[in-house]
């Protein structure tokens, strides 16, 4: 006996199963006048057939009803579909049997008589933690299905530049003394030693991104004055610009003090900078900008190279991430520079965003809280 | 005999690619490469090699796996043999996923670094299967 109400075509959310008439139309009316889509069944048995058939997200059952009892249908819910929510009603006599529902895994349960806000007010709780607990199993799965993947880049990433390395000393080592091995030997040891640097530096970024995870770095509090450090990081890479003939400029204005771990600071201008010098064009210009702003320091980046595709923005601060062009020389680097850059400035409590324009260069700003000039924190 | 096949190395790690194709031309191979998979489908398409040697982990995390079905797709490619070679999957299954040739069609799998004795003796094997199977279907 099907008493299902609400219109036609939307899903029914809930399922109410109770041999006395006058509580499945109460329950009706209650539940429909908020907008819930209801259907009401006298027995367990054809309950538990329209549950299969119409997925409700939430069940309300009698737990004493002729034929199958409150008990059976919950557990054969539940064998339906383990994520539903049950409530179950019951009269004051049976408490005790109550009790024993919710062990068997119902959500809650509601004495008779119950009045219209009450079933309402279970009802929704229910809905509440019902979304929460899909929402952490699809996070759970989530989570666990991108370690998985984690684990195979990061050793794919690490397993790379060794291959190489190996690769070239099996086969120096199967040409032996043929005059083709003399004339590669050089040419390859050098080949060597770069991959041999590519995974040391992977291993050292590798690194600074557990720290900073695991707390280790960036728990010292200090002021540090952007007006101060920028120039003397900039001065580092005067050489590699000279090379390339790109401008280095700092535009910090007074004393721009932000607070965090001073190693952290250096490394996440630092890792700006590099990507702004490396993702140049030749006579280029490389600008760090620092200013105080509403309440938060700004730090910019500004390059004026190949600018990044915009489908590349999003996946920009992932571990691992490369922006790849086709046809384009690859540049080197590990793809931790910049998430390194994202876990430092959340650390700090602030944001790094990027904005850029494709063929003519990007802009990279992080932005922090102003905490003042107040004297260092412990 | 097998001497003089054409291999189609597709890698993005040039230095891998040059160890081996050392390793392949001292064997009296012929070796074309390509940096990425499109690449790799394009020359295998235009220049059609007797072998491919594929990797799977690319620009994109799953890369080969997209090549290897295109290599299978093309009716000229269809038989020629591919050689998949992986730092990362192997033979074993992983995470639960055990390589099979129906999303990574492949004739032989091989762990980089590769053991380069074997690969060049997988090599002649599958040349000659090749061509023995190729003379067999051209007698009527």
């Amino acid at each position: 006996m099907v008493e299902g109400s609400g219109e036609a075509g939307e899903a029914v959310r809930i399922v109410v199963i109770d041999d006395d008439f006058a509580i499945r139309l109460a329950c009706e009316q209650a539940l429909t006048k908020v907008g819930y889509r209801v259907a009401a069944y006298a027995d367990g048995a054809h309950g538990l057939d329209a549950v299969g058939e119409l997925k409700p997200g939430l069940v309300v059952v009698d737990l004493k009803m002729p034929g199958l009892s409150g008990l059976d249908v919950i557990s054969r819910l539940h064998a339906i579909d383990p994520s539903i929510t049950i409530v179950v009603i019951t009269g004051y006599a049976t408490i005790s049997t109550a009790v024993e529902a919710m062990k068997a895994g119902a959500y809650d349960f509601l004495p008779k008589p119950f009045s219209p806000d009450e079933l309402r007010l279970i009802v929704r709780r229910g809905f509440e933690r019902r979304e929460l607990q899909l929402t952490s199993q699809q996070c759970e799965l989530e989570r666990e299905l991108q370690r998985r993947r984690f684990v195979t880049f990061v050793s794919h990433q690490l397993k790379t530049p060794l291959v190489a390395v190996h690769q070239y000393l099996d086969v120096l080592r199967q040409l032996g003394d043929d005059p083709e091995a003399t004339a590669k030997r050089q040419d390859w040891l050098a080949r060597c030693l770069v991959r041999t640097d590519e995974l040391r530096r992977l291993i050292d970024d590798w690194l600074t991104l557990a720290q900073i995870e695991g707390g280790l770095l960036g728990r010292q509090r200090a002021r540090v004055d952007l007006a101060q450090v920028v120039p003397g990081i900039l001065h580092s890479y005067d050489a590699l610009a000279e090379r390339d003939g790109i401008t280095l400029r700092a535009e910090v204005a007074g004393p721009c003090p932000v607070h965090g771990d001073p190693t952290c600071v250096g490394v996440l201008i630092d890792n700006l900078v590099a990507n702004a010098v490396k993702y140049n064009r030749s006579g280029g210009c490389v600008t760090v900008r620092g200013r105080r702003v509403g309440g938060e320091v700004i730090l910019e980046v500004a390059d004026t190279g190949v600018g990044i595709p915009a489908d590349a923005i999003p996946f920009l601060f992932d571990d691992f991430y490369r922006v790849r062009r086709v046809g384009a020389p690859k540049v080197e680097g590990t793809g931790l520079g910049l998430p390194i850059c994202r876990r430092i400035a959340s650390e700090m409590g602030g944001v790094i965003e990027v904005e850029s324009q494709d063929g003519t260069g990007s802009t990279f700003r992080v932005r922090l809280p102003d905490r003042g000039d107040t004297p260092d924190l412990p | 005999m097998t001497v003089g096949a054409r291999i189609l190395i597709i890698d993005d790690d040039d230095d891998f690619a040059q160890a081996v194709t050392t390793l392949l031309k001292r064997d009296g191979h012929t070796v074309l490469t390509a940096r990425n998979g499109r690449e790799g489908v394009l020359r295998a398409r235009r220049d059609g090699p007797d072998l491919i040697l594929l990797d799977v982990m690319m620009d994109e995390r799953t890369e080969g796996f997209f090549v290897a079905q295109e290599l299978r797709r093309a009716p000229e490619l269809a038989r020629v043999p591919i050689f998949v070679v992986s730092a990362v999957y192997s033979e074993q299954p992983e995470f639960q996923i055990a390589p099979d040739r129906g999303w990574l069609p492949h004739d032989a799998f091989f762990r980089k670094p590769v053991d380069g004795d074997a690969l060049l003796a997988a090599i002649r094997g599958a040349l000659v299967t090749r061509s023995d199977t190729a003379t067999r279907g051209a007698t009527p």
